[in-house]
This record gives C-alpha cells, structure tokens and sequence, in this order.
C-alpha cells in the first residue's frame, strides 16, 4: 500500500518539471517568434508604429522591402551554391581521408593523423590574417567562389568524425573485396560509402547548416555587394538600414528560414546525429 | 639482359613500397595539401609576422614590438578582461541550464523528450547573424524593444541594453544564457541513457536517497560529457565574435570588446597584422591551455 | 599443381610501441593439390597470419610463399588464384545475394555470360537459388555461410582459403555444414587450407592438419597419427578432448611408478626409457584409455590396475567422465556408462599401457618407443 502515496509523489514532480520545461522552452523560442511575427507586419505602415506580439493583420510588406532594397536572390543563390559545393568536397574528402586513416596501414599514418588533430585547437583568428593576404594579394582572388570555398574544402574536424565512424566498419569486407579482384578506390566507392551512409548523411547536414550559417570568412574576402552571401548580406542591411524593423526581421528570417526548413525535415539526422564523435559518456 | 631479382618474382622494394601504400597517401592527398596551404603554411606565417611591421611590399623585422605594445595596451587587457568575464558568466550557467534541462527531459515519455530536444534544438540551426539581429531588436532601448516592453509591465524604465558599458556586457551574456543549449541537452540525454539501470536497482537494494544516487551514479557517470561541454563551451566563448561585431562594434567605452573582436579591428580596421597576428596566439596559447587541461583531465578519467 | 608452400616465412608485426611481435616464426610446409589442409592451434598461434599471407592480405617479413609453381611474395590477392571464405562471412550487406557472387567476376571483367553462368552454377551447388534477390540481412546464418561459400565457388581458384566459417554457427547447423564441406572439397578437387581453433572440427575435416602455437609449427600430420603419435605435450594436450592426463613419473626397478602406485612395462619400452632411469619423466594417458575395472573390454586380466578415489562424476550419456586425483594431479577417466561410479567410491581402474604416452618434462618432446 506504500507505493500509491510514492507513485502520486511521482507525477507531481513530473507535472513540476514538465511546466518547468515548457517555460524555458517558450523563453528559448520567443526570440524565433519575435522575428517572425516582426517580419509579417508592416513597421512602414506609420511612424508611432509598435510590433505586437499578436499581430492584428500579416503583411508581406517587410519581405518586399527587403528584396527590393538587397541582392537577396543573388545572395540567397551564392549561399546555397558555396554551400552546396562545401558540403561535397567535405563530405568527399573526408570520408576518403578518414576510411584512409581508420583501415589502410601505412607508414606514418598515425603521425600525420595527430599532426592533422593538434592543429584544431588553434583558432581560426591566427590563420586568418595570412590566409587573407595569401587569397587577397599573392593568388589576387579576392571577391571569388574560390575563395570562399578553398579553405574550408575539407576540415580536419570531419577527417576526424569520418575516422571513428569508419573504424566501426568491419574490415573483413575490405578484405573480401580485395579477394573479390577489387581495386583500392573502387572498394571505397562500391563497398565502403554504401555503408557509410548514414554516417555520410549526418555529416552533410551538419556540414550545410555550418557553411550556410559561415560568416567570418566569406565577410573577410567578399567586397561586391554581388559576392556575398545571405549572411554577410544580412549584416551589411543592418547596419545600413537599422532602423526598417520589419525589414530586419524579414532579412533574418530569410537567412535563417531554410536551415530551419531542413532542420524540421531532417529532425531525426540533426537529433542523432550530434552524438555521433563527441564523448561517449 | 640484366636483372637483378628472379625472374618468376614480382617487382618488389620501392615500386611495392608504392603499389601497397600508394592509395592510401593518395586518399589523404587533398586534405594533406590543403592543410598544408590553409593551416600550416598560415600559422608560421602568423608567427613570423607577429615580429614584424606588415607592408605590403615588404615588412620590416621589429622583433618583440608588437608583443611589448599589446602588452601596454589598455584595450588589451580590457578585451582579456571582458573575454574572461563573458566566458565565466556563461560557460558554468549554460552547463547548469543544459544539465537541468536534460535531467528534466530525461524524465518524461519518449514523444514529450522528443518535442523538448528539437524545440530546444531549434535555435541553434539559425545562424550567428540572425540571432544577432533578433536580440538587437530585443535590446532596443526605447520602449518598444521586447525586453524593455517586459521590464515595463514589472514597472521598471527602459534601460538602454547596448548602449551604455554597464549593460553591455551583461546583455550580450543574457542572450548567450537564453540561446540554445539544444545540442548539450541530446549529448547529456544520451550519456543519462547509456547510465545501466542495474546501477540504480543496486542502489535501491542499498537503499540509497535519490540525492546519494545522484551524487554518486549520475553526475559521476556524466562527467566526461561535462567536461566536454565544459571544454567546447569556453573555446567558443574565447571566440565570440559575431554578436559583438553586429551588436555593439566592441563599445561602448571597449565594455563589450572581446579577444576575438580586437584581432579583427586591428587587422581589418587599422591594418595592423603584425599586431593582430600577436595578439592572435595569446588567444591561441589561452585555447591550447584549456584544451591540454581537457586531455589531462580526460586521460585521467580513463585511468580509474 | 596447385600446391602451397611456405619457405621459412616469418611474419612480424610491430605494434604502437613498436615492440615486434612474431605472429610467425619460420614456416616451412608444403600443402599438396587437392589437399584438405588444416591450421589449427589455440587464437594467437599464427594460423590465421598463415592463411591471410596465402590470400595476400598480409606480407610476409622473409621468406618465400609458392602458389602452385610462382613465388607470389609481392602479388596482389586478386593475382593469386585463391578464393577466401571469412568468418563473419563479410557478405557486402548493400548487395544482393546475386551482386556478391557476381561483385568478384565482374571486377575481373569477365563476359555477362560467363558471370551468369557461374553464379548459376554455385546457386545450384548450394541451393540457393531462391535467395538471389534478397540482401544477406534477410538470410539465416547458415544461408549467409553458403553464400559466402558461393561467393569462393564462382571464383574457381585453384585454393579455397577458409577463416574460421563455422564458428559463427550454432552446434547443429555446424555438424551439418563440416559433412557438406567434406562433400564439396571431394566435388571441386580444389586444395583447400582450413583454419579453426576446434580441434574436433580440424580432425573430423582435416586431410592433414598443422598444428600451430605461438607462431611455430608443432607437428603436421594426418589425424589418425596426431591422435596416436603426438609429437609434444602440446600436440598431445590440445588434440582430444578431454585432453590427456600428464601424471609425473620415473622408472625404478623396470616399472613406471606414480604418486600411489606403479606399472610394470614391456621390454621394448623400457628399452626407450632407458636414458631416463632415476630421473623425472612425463606420462600421458588419455581419459578414454582408463577403464573402470567392472567394464574393460579386453583387458579384464591387465595387471595394469591402479587404486583410487573417484570425487566427481559428469554423466554425457553415451559415457561418464569420472575425476580422481595421482599425487596432485586431477585425472579424467571417460568411462563406459555401465561402470559403476559415484563420488566417494573407491575402485580400481586399469589403464591400458599399450596406449600410454612418455614426454621428456624439460623439452616436453615425445619420448618415441
């Protein structure tokens, strides 16, 4: 008779926690709201205007604007092209140079492996200068795709999360194909990737989403209005029309509304996918 | 006819040396020469030209310099201070948040975890920029600005969040404490899951409180993915730049200059990349510190 | 013709720390064409290397290894005209069943037709022609087993290479699969190299058997001879089971004495035994040849008779294995079910010296008589 006053005692603190959670959840969200029921009303319409939490009337007006005052379009299309091409040399390479590292022995794999790893922890600020000025004045590419993509083409992060994932792959397949009469490159094509795949996916979208959301580097090396990318675009609308409200949060919303799109279509990669190469606790 | 192996022998010193290992260096190849181009071949760079004068056509060698400078700059000094501040204010509070947030998802039916790990995931899709962009008109100091519209229901006048260096800081912190901890939440969750039950009945054969099963099972069990976190969290944080960059261009009065923000305006603002690259490998050696400090901590957690 | 052979091939790996670890320790052996040739021997004893650097996944340190009449050190695994079976079968699990017996042939180029044809041809050995269309995930284990079979029969190699195929098996499936695997080496006329860590699987399979420990060759014969004429102690320890009793011994006075007893010898053994008077020796004696005294066919008259004190008592059914101590060693006798015996019981055993095994204790080598 002991476990009723127990089992009530239990869903009171779930009951507590759930509340608790669905709080928090709606502070973390309001932010998002903010942004988008600030992009549907129209900020132009008069001067006392104020954004209301719940809208009276939608207007696309803010959109308008905001197209009409940037390169959007162009921008939109340079993000999703940069992004694009990142997302499959990363995912190309990477796969490649981690199969290489997790299965085929040679010599010196081991050293050139640690030597890749112990520079992640040097930040981005101190390659950055002498990567400018390599990009800027001695291969003069400045303002080009080239530049944006060449120096994130394949990141030592990635070799890293391909090495763990392919070393979960058993090696006997790679034997039987090379008894199969199967030729190196080919065995990581036909045998390897297939299996990979849901590692290959992971890392994809994850690789997407990060040079989509990219700001620092594409800012650096991108003068033309033309050239930028809906981030870099973004910022340079703000400060220059900080003062459009729903313009701005139309702007945001465009630069964050696809990655969401793809973050709610591929729910269960993103959810999974984060555990895959962190710790194992 | 001369050879110099039997005939029936297939080739074999340096060409079987490549025909065995040849694909291999081949499949790094890319990334090998990449690294060497966009990583090694800058960094030395960086460091050379931290002792120098940048020109253009040609630096001049000034030695320690730059180094002695930075080191008598004011500014300096304030970015390290605010970099160590915003990273204290949020890296330990943002562990606390996600741990109690995972720990109170963990409790709940699969459906409900579900819903809470990717609505609470959601943010962290959306990028640097428009986050920043959301909180400045949050933080907007008249009192239509979100937060002011809040503080104004409790009775309290507007505030001018990024405007002057009382706030600004703290502002900046205050939108890090409500972003995203979405991906520490799965990380925490998924190491709770991998904690065996047959723990826990242990305990309750012992008759253990569920606080002695937390301070004993749980947190002892989850410390490798705090120590992560812990890790991941204050590399970022030494990094921040975007927000600073969109919201208060390092001001008001340097209160919101970070490390990170005065490399960027030394280099791109004044041109001044001898100075910027020194400053940069403080940065660098702070990060390395931490990151040493993560492996000794982690090797150490593997010996017991 | 196509014959195997080792030439003193040594095999060295280095680890991490770059100690060097000799997996194998000079080889020399010839394994004949059409021969079933086992490597057996406990995990760590060099068999599976052996195998690998056959196949050419792994090279050897020295030495030389000869496939047929070509030396084939540096060739690659596609060039050596083997075929191999693993032991997690290593089915491509994206393919289907057909696309892993055919992935072989088609990576050789070899003509639609042929393919086809071949892969008809093994599906029907095997009895797998249903199970074409489906990916190996949706097989039983034993199916898997086949079609990796199948996958080494389209092949046609002139050497079958298995690692180990049964072990994944369960023990029936495992008896069913050792008589099909018998019948398919006489059906192919294939040599065939074999490797297991079950000696009842090497015994029952084996034309000829290579008995390996720590990367050297123990002894490589027949089974009927690796049975009754164990080179060492390890030979002799590792084939059988349960394995043979080691009891520590000497020669006095023309008997072999014991811890508690002692045994009058033939001349012509104690002739061998000779060199060993006075000093320690080994004798081996294997739990089937000590018979309980109530039931010893043949040998109810043997003088060979030994007091004991039976303590345990396992009952297999179709025999008992009674445990009892000499000295300080436990003793296993496997018993005909009719001999009376429960732990506790005293009863003489008598132990059939025409059977019996001496060892020298420092070299562990066989005393020959």
């Amino acid at each position: 008779m002991q476990s009723h006053p127990q089992a009530r005692s239990r869903n009171m603190l779930l009951a507590v926690a759930g509340v608790l959670l669905l709080l928090w959840t709606i502070l973390t969200i309001i932010p998002l709201y903010w942004m988008l029921v600030g992009s549907l009303q129209d900020s132009a319409a008069s001067a006392s205007f104020r954004p209301a939490m719940i809208p009276e009337a939608l207007s696309l007006a803010p959109y308008e604007r905001f197209f009409a005052k940037t390169a959007a379009w162009r921008w939109l299309f340079n993000s999703l092209l940069v992004s694009s091409v990142l997302t499959v040399t990363n995912v190309f390479f990477a796969s490649l140079a981690g199969y290489a590292f997790a299965k085929l022995k040679f010599p010196g794999s081991n050293a050139i492996f640690w030597i890749l790893l112990s520079t992640m922890m040097i930040p981005a600020q101190v390659t950055l200068i002498p990567l400018y000025i390599l990009m800027v004045n001695t291969l003069q590419l400045q303002d080009t795709y080239t530049a944006i993509i060449l120096p994130t083409a394949v990141s030592v992060g990635n070799i890293f999360l391909m090495k763990q994932y392919m070393s979960s792959l058993p090696t006997s397949l790679i034997h039987a194909a090379r008894i199969d009469a199967c030729g190196e490159f080919r065995i990581f094509w036909r045998v390897i990737l297939p299996l990979a795949k849901p590692g290959l996916a992971v890392l994809a979208i994850f690789t997407f989403v990060a040079s989509w959301n990219e700001f620092f580097w594409p800012f650096l090396i991108t003068s033309s209005t033309d050239m930028r990318t809906i981030q870099v675009g973004l910022a340079s609308f703000v400060f220059a029309e900080s003062t459009d409200f729903g313009a701005m949060m139309a702007g945001a919303t465009i630069g964050a509304l696809p990655m969401m799109i793809l973050f709610f279509s591929l729910q269960r990669y993103f959810l999974q996918g984060i555990t895959i190469g962190a710790v194992k606790g | 006819m001369q050879t110099t192996a039997s005939p029936k022998r297939a080739p074999s010193g340096s060409g079987r040396f490549w025909r065995e290992y040849g694909w291999a260096y081949l499949f790094i190849l890319a990334p090998v020469l990449l690294f060497l181009v966009f990583t090694l071949y800058p960094v030395a760079s960086a460091f050379v030209m931290s002792f120098q004068q940048y020109q253009v056509m040609g630096s001049t060698w000034i030695g320690f310099d730059n180094y002695k400078h930075m080191i008598g700059d004011d500014v300096f000094w304030k970015s390290i201070r605010n970099t160590v501040v915003f990273t204290i204010a949020t890296v330990p509070v943002n562990i606390l948040i996600t741990f109690v947030l995972a720990y109170l998802i963990f409790q709940m039916k699969n459906k409900a975890q579900t819903f809470f790990k990717a609505t609470l995931y959601l943010p962290a899709v959306a990028s640097g920029v428009t986050i920043s962009v959301v909180w400045l008109a949050i933080f907007d100091p008249t009192d239509s600005g979100l937060l002011n519209r809040f503080l104004g229901l409790l009775g309290i006048d507007p505030v001018i969040w990024l405007g002057q260096s009382s706030t600004a800081l703290f502002s900046l912190i205050l939108m890090n404490w409500l972003g995203s901890h979405g991906a520490g939440i799965i990380l925490y969750l998924a190491s709770m899951g991998g904690v065996p039950k047959s723990l826990y009945e242990a305990a309750d054969i012992d008759h253990a409180s569920g606080w002695t099963k937390f301070a004993r099972i749980t947190w002892p069990l989850l410390k490798p993915t705090t120590l992560y976190l812990l890790v991941t969290g204050i590399i970022t944080s030494f990094q921040v730049f975007i927000s600073v960059y969109l919201m208060t261009q390092g001001g008001p009065n340097f209160a919101t200059t970070t490390i990170a923000y005065l490399i960027y305006q030394t280099a791109f603002q004044f041109y001044e990349f001898g100075l910027a690259s020194a400053q940069s490998f403080v940065l660098a050696l702070l990060i390395i510190i931490v990151s040493v400090l993560q492996f000794k901590a982690f090797s150490s957690d593997v010996e017991y | 013709m196509a014959r195997v052979e080792f030439r003193n091939v040594r095999k060295e790996f280095q680890d991490h720390s770059k100690e060097s670890f000799t997996a194998v320790a000079g080889s020399d052996f010839v394994i004949n064409d059409k021969e079933f040739v086992v490597f057996v021997g406990p995990s760590g004893c060099g068999k599976t290397t052996s195998l690998r650097m056959i196949a050419g996944l792994e090279h050897q340190t020295s030495g030389d290894i000869l496939i047929g009449d070509r030396v084939v050190n540096n060739l690659h695994p596609k060039d050596r005209d083997i075929a191999m079976v693993f032991q997690d079968y290593a089915l491509y699990p994206h393919m289907t069943i057909r696309d892993n017996l055919s992935f072989g042939l088609k990576n050789l180029k070899k003509p639609k037709e042929y393919i086809d044809q071949k892969v008809k041809e093994a599906a029907s050995i095997l009895d797998m022609e249903p199970m074409l269309g489906r990916k190996p995930r949706e097989l039983s284990g034993g199916q898997r087993q086949r079609v990796a079979l199948g996958r080494a029969i389209v092949r046609d190699p002139q050497v079958f290479l298995f690692d180990e195929p049964l072990s994944n098996l369960d023990a029936k499936l495992r008896v069913q699969m050792r008589v099909e695997l018998s019948e398919l080496h006489k059906r192919l006329g294939a040599t065939i190299v074999y490797v297991t860590h079950d000696q009842v699987e090497a015994m029952t399979l084996g034309e000829r058997i290579v008995v390996m420990n720590r990367g050297i060759i123990q002894q490589i014969a027949n089974p009927t001879e690796l049975y009754a004429k164990p080179r060492n102690m390890f030979v002799a320890g590792f084939i059988g089971s349960p394995p043979m009793n080691f009891i520590d011994a000497s020669i006095e006075g023309g008997r072999v004495v014991v811890e508690g007893g002692s045994f009058e010898l033939p001349e012509a053994k104690l002739a061998a035994l000779a060199p060993y008077a006075g000093r320690k020796l080994i004798l081996g004696i294997r739990p089937e040849d000590i018979h309980g005294e109530d039931y010893a066919p043949g040998l109810e008259t043997s003088p060979h008779r030994m007091d004991t004190h039976i303590q345990v008592v396992e009952h297999l059914g179709s025999e008992n294995l009674l445990y009892f101590h000499i000295g300080s060693r436990l003793v296993t006798a496997k018993v005909h079910p009719e001999t009376r015996a429960y732990p506790g019981l005293d009863k003489p055993f008598i132990f059939d010296m025409r059977k019996v095994h001496f060892f020298d204790p420092d070299s562990e080598q066989r005393i020959e008589m």
